[in-house]
């Protein structure tokens, strides 16, 4: 497992330092800006980047560090009186897309995580690297700059997100069966992106959807169906950039199975509103979003979301 | 394009199916495993607390105090319909609320299969009772040393539930409900619950029932005893209704686990 996540280090690193030259000669006022859809995985198992968006709209190409927080309270479910946890779910993640040919690029995801919760027994924690996520797009289509008033672009991808996050199945009790490290599973992302542009103002929309496997505890999470919309609206002069943006983001999860048997109450639905905002100067970029339910039915009624927030820090390459 | 794009199809289809195949560990022949069955006392839909008042579809209101009921005879049924019974001298368990080691009983060298019921008594049944205390082993030490026995005669208390009842003429007052043979009746109560998913026994598989027992349809069940009548209650028509009517149906199964 080292040596797989040693092997994708180098690859992303190696081509990343390849294209950096490259693209200096592509600057333009615009691609500081990247948009980051900001949808993890509702129970924070899984949430190194297999269900957010893979996006950046005018230069797709940039490594960057980020860190996001989600808030949930879970319940046991079992009697009326049952006390309610909070669990504090906190991903580090290096991320980055890197162009391979001109229509082809490859995003990698590999996610830090620290959790902790309280729990009839007191706090928990556990912490430890998280799944790895690679990804490959495709641009199918896109406007030439300057053509015509509205461009698109519109891109198809897949990917695969590696178990090298620690799957405990001693944490699969009554309360949230998410609260782990990583799947334990290989697991296959099917992703398009949408990106929409008028002049200063702009409609990213996506849709992914993850292909979850047994792990080797014969546990296997729902298939999960990721979908989310952010209107932006770009200020910029030479140097320096201001994109505020307002959207939504959804995530459908079918049930989970152990032994090849359905686990009642583990499907589930939840609806963010975001806002947030990205400042871009030079090659560097910072953002920050907020997200909160609009509605949300998650395992049963037994978990649910309060909040989630980010920062990133970005450089373009 | 449409290749790639056909291509790229064509990968993923393939990828998936190739991963997608799973071990099946249907190890089911001649293993064994374990199984485990939780009885998890509540009081209405609210876990049970000793000393905690407790109203009533009648207006009064209960404080327990001790409740200790025999579980025995374990069938499990398989999918396909076939029985497997628990030997009868592994078959007696006293579920002591003050003991939390005994609401989980541990039943060992079950045939890997996949159950969807289990079925188990209240009380010790007329058999087993017949047999005399040659045949029952220390059953009938254990049940005295929890007070779960009356004389030789009249035999095992199937339930003991024990607290102090406020109804309109009586405040804080002692109530006692011991139930058992009553007379010629045996009031042997026999539950039935179909397991909302398969509990998977296996070598490598312990699943665990998860029953809730409501104590509360011990005495607020489709039978309602109102202790302003009289605390005690440890014979006659009301224990044979409470063995009947209420015992029977406070029992469900919430989940299994199969970890």
């Amino acid at each position: 497992m080292k040596k797989i996540i040693i092997l994708f280090l180098i690859i992303g690193f190696s081509i990343t330092y390849a294209t950096e030259k490259d693209s200096l000669a592509l600057e333009n006022p615009f691609k500081r800006y990247y948009k980051l859809l900001e949808d993890c995985d509702a129970c924070g198992c899984s949430a190194s980047g297999g269900s957010m968006g893979f996006s950046s709209m005018l230069n797709p190409n940039f490594v960057g560090v980020r860190y996001f927080y989600q808030s949930y309270q879970s319940t046991d479910g079992l009697y009326s009186n049952s006390p309610w946890y909070t669990e504090n779910f906190n991903t580090i993640q290096l991320w980055g897309r890197i162009p391979v040919t001109t229509k082809i690029q490859v995003s990698l995801l590999l996610p830090y995580q620290f959790h902790n919760r309280e729990s009839n027994t007191g706090s928990q924690s556990i912490s430890g690297l998280g799944d790895l996520t690679a990804l490959g797009f495709y641009s199918i289509v896109k406007t030439k700059k300057d053509s015509l008033t509205f461009k698109h672009h519109v891109l198809l991808g897949g990917g695969v997100k590696i178990p090298t996050g620690k799957y405990n199945e001693s944490n699969n009790g009554s309360v949230n069966p998410s609260y782990q490290l990583g799947t334990g599973s290989w697991d296959y992302i099917l992703a398009t992106e949408y990106i929409l542009r008028k002049e200063q103002i702009g409609f990213n929309g996506m849709l992914n959807y993850t292909i979850k496997t047994e792990n080797e505890k014969n546990y296997r999470f729902g298939n999960q169906f990721n979908y989310g919309g952010t209107f932006f609206y770009v200020v910029a002069n030479e140097s320096f950039s201001f994109v505020p943006q307002l959207g939504f983001a959804g995530e459908v999860y079918e049930s989970n199975y152990q032994h090849q048997q359905k686990v009642r109450n583990t499907e589930g639905a939840i609806l963010f509103g975001k806002i947030g905002f990205e400042i871009g100067k030079d090659r560097f970029s910072l953002g920050a979003n907020a997200m909160l339910p609009i509605h949300q039915n998650l395992t049963g009624g037994n978990v649910e979301a309060n909040y989630r927030w980010s920062v990133n820090f970005n450089y373009s390459l | 394009m449409k290749n790639l794009i056909k291509n790229i199809a064509i990968l993923w289809v393939a990828t998936t199916i190739l991963f997608s195949c799973s071990n099946n560990d249907d190890d089911t022949t001649n293993a064994t495993g374990t199984l485990k069955v939780e009885f998890d006392n509540i009081y209405g839909d609210a876990n049970f607390a000793f000393n905690t008042p407790y109203t009533n579809s009648n207006g009064e209101i209960v404080k327990v105090t001790d409740v200790v009921y025999i579980v025995s005879n374990i069938v499990l049924t398989k999918e396909d319909g076939s029985i497997y019974t628990v030997p009868k001298s592994d078959s007696y368990f006293f579920v002591n609320e003050s003991d939390a080691a005994s609401t989980l009983l541990s039943l060992p060298n079950i045939p890997a299969a996949n159950y969807t019921k289990i079925t188990f008594g209240i009380g010790v049944d007329e058999a087993q009772f017949n047999v005399g205390g040659e045949g029952q082993g220390n059953l009938w030490e254990r049940a005295d040393a929890l007070g779960m026995t009356w004389s030789w005669a009249a035999g095992y208390k199937f339930v003991k539930f024990e607290g102090t009842y406020t109804s309109p003429s009586f405040t804080d007052a002692s109530f006692m409900v011991h139930t058992g043979k009553t007379g010629e009746i045996y009031n042997y109560a026999e539950v039935s619950l179909n397991l909302p998913e398969n509990a998977l026994v296996r070598s490598t598989i312990t699943p665990q029932i998860h029953i809730m027992a409501n104590l509360k349809d011990i005495i607020d069940g489709t039978t309602v005893v109102n202790f302003e009548e009289g605390g005690m209650v440890m014979g006659g028509t009301k224990v044979q209704n409470i063995m009947a009517n209420n015992v029977p149906n406070m029992f469900e199964v919430h989940h299994v686990h199969n970890d």
